[in-house]
């Protein structure tokens, strides 16, 4: 028992467990994922770090994935329900395209997402296949970005200037809430240039926090995760447009 | 009928086979090249597609009933998405799709002569690494099909004139020539088919699509490229940008 009221950590736990100890296996996890808008649309970044307890299990895990033109996935949690069901979006949303001729709308993307969080209730349930994932699309009606962020029961959020998911965005959310409230400029009135600085920025600070989260290192050409959602679609932003843009920040 | 009444069986086939072409004419040509951008399809409608999306490397333009197009549509798209779900999107290829769904589910219902016969022609593509990797399939209403190797596929009702206009673009193409060139060729061969006049390259700067728009026609293009960021190749293209 650790007293936190958070009832989504007590349940993997026994009910009739040990007292004096945990005596869990530690389960496979995908951290830390964050979106924010900045000036032209919306950023969504994240590490390269999946976790298994204090074993780090891989640092290249690959955590924002292109579900279509114009839809994100940013997963955290258990990674093979989360890029499982991104594979089932990406062909939800292209079979409807196709054989509708038009595109799925953003409600009913975000429908599809929160169906298959609900539909995964006995794994979160049982403690080892929680997902808690970041959605951002774009509403063809209005060519306007949207972040969204989901419970691992499947109830969605819009974040409507950011959203964070993973046990390093704690962190991530409170600079973001700080700049949003008293920075200059706040993040969504940034370029480019400047938000992919920041989301560098506020995953080493994460890192400094949480030793699940895997830091950045541009010395070393170590840069996060980023993916655009503009009026355009989605785009991935390089690891040379990246250092570009770490190495104009510093002169 | 019964089946042991061959003679009966191959009357009503040729029957059917003269219906379907009869019910074919008056639709008009469609087109796919292969090019160094990728795959070009075109055709020109009166309201109704002619070209489309099938999975991410895939696309069709066809010609015929709009409720058969849509028929076949839905039959391919299904068994790509099935594949690519089931395996994976690498694994999702024409040939596959026509030997062993598309091919049999068109000849046993061009065969079934107590139903209603699918009344389309078509083409399929599919983007490769290089042109030389790239797949044209001609696919007739029968279930036949055929993969086309000089990089142009012309669809027309008219078999003589098919392989003519074939054969004609395949001699004015080059590797250098622009999609707004090729359009623009395809264009002029879809007015000669269908006016049944010789083929002739567009002079410069001649208006053609105006022509078309003022008949109430529109013109659909679009692109299999061979490169870019998104692993869904398909592009549709403005036809005001390109002829």
């Amino acid at each position: 028992m650790n007293g936190d009221g958070d009832f989504l950590s007590l349940l993997p736990k026994s009910a009739f467990g040990s007292v004096s100890g945990e005596a869990k296996t530690a389960a496979l996890e995908a951290t830390t994922v964050f979106a924010f808008h900045y000036a032209d649309g919306v950023i969504v970044a994240g590490d390269h770090r999946a976790t298994a307890g204090n074993i780090v299990f891989s640092d290249r895990t690959e955590k924002i994935l292109e579900l279509d033109r114009h839809s994100l996935m940013a997963i955290a949690g258990s990674p093979s329900i989360a890029i499982e069901m991104a594979r089932t979006l990406q062909t939800a949303f292209d079979f409807y395209r196709r054989s509708q001729l038009q595109p799925m709308s953003l409600a009913a993307k975000m429908r599809a997402l929160s169906r298959l969080l609900h539909d995964n209730l006995p794994a979160t349930l049982q403690g080892f296949g929680t997902v808690a994932p970041i959605f951002a699309g774009l509403d063809p009606a209005t060519n306007r970005p949207s972040i969204f962020f989901y419970d691992p029961l499947g109830a969605q959020f819009e974040g409507v200037d950011y959203a964070g998911s993973g046990s390093g965005s704690g962190s991530i959310k409170s600079v973001l809430h700080f700049l949003e409230q008293w920075g200059g400029p706040k993040p969504r009135e940034m370029t480019l240039a400047q938000a992919v600085v920041l989301a560098n920025r506020l995953l080493m600070t994460a890192a400094e926090f949480d030793t699940a989260t895997g830091g950045v290192d541009p010395l070393r050409n170590d840069f996060a995760t980023i993916k655009l959602l503009g009026a355009a679609g989605v785009r991935t932003l390089s690891v040379a447009e990246q250092a570009d843009f770490w190495r104009q920040s510093l002169s | 009928m019964t089946t042991d009444e061959p003679y009966r069986w191959l009357d009503a086939i040729a029957n059917r086979r003269e219906y379907i072409r009869d019910q074919l004419k008056g639709a008009t040509p469609v087109f796919a090249f292969s090019r160094p951008e990728g795959i070009l399809l075109l055709g020109v409608g009166t309201g109704q597609s002619k070209v489309f999306e099938v999975y991410d490397r895939q696309a069709l333009a066809a010609l015929g009933h709009p409720v058969d197009i849509e028929k076949i549509r839905q039959t391919i798209i299904e068994a790509a998405h099935r594949e690519g779900f089931t395996r994976a999107p690498e694994d999702v290829t024409l040939r596959r799709l026509l030997n062993f769904s598309l091919g049999p589910a068109l000849k046993a219902g061009f065969e079934q002569i107590f139903s209603a016969p699918l009344i389309v022609e078509c083409v399929f593509a599919e983007i490769g690494v290089g042109s030389a990797d790239d797949v044209l399939a001609r696919v007739g209403f029968d279930g036949t099909y055929r993969f086309e190797n000089g990089g142009v596929s012309v669809v027309h009702t008219e078999a003589a004139d098919e392989a003519a206009a074939t054969e004609w673009l395949r001699g004015q193409l080059s590797e250098t020539l622009s999609l707004s060139e090729v359009s623009r060729l395809a264009l002029a061969v879809w007015r000669a088919l269908t006016a049944g006049k010789p083929f002739a390259a567009p002079e410069v700067g001649a208006a053609l699509a105006a022509p078309l728009a003022a008949e109430g026609r529109t013109i659909e293009v679009a692109l299999l490229e061979r490169k870019g960021p998104s692993r869904v190749r398909y592009l549709p293209l403005s036809p005001a940008e390109l002829v």
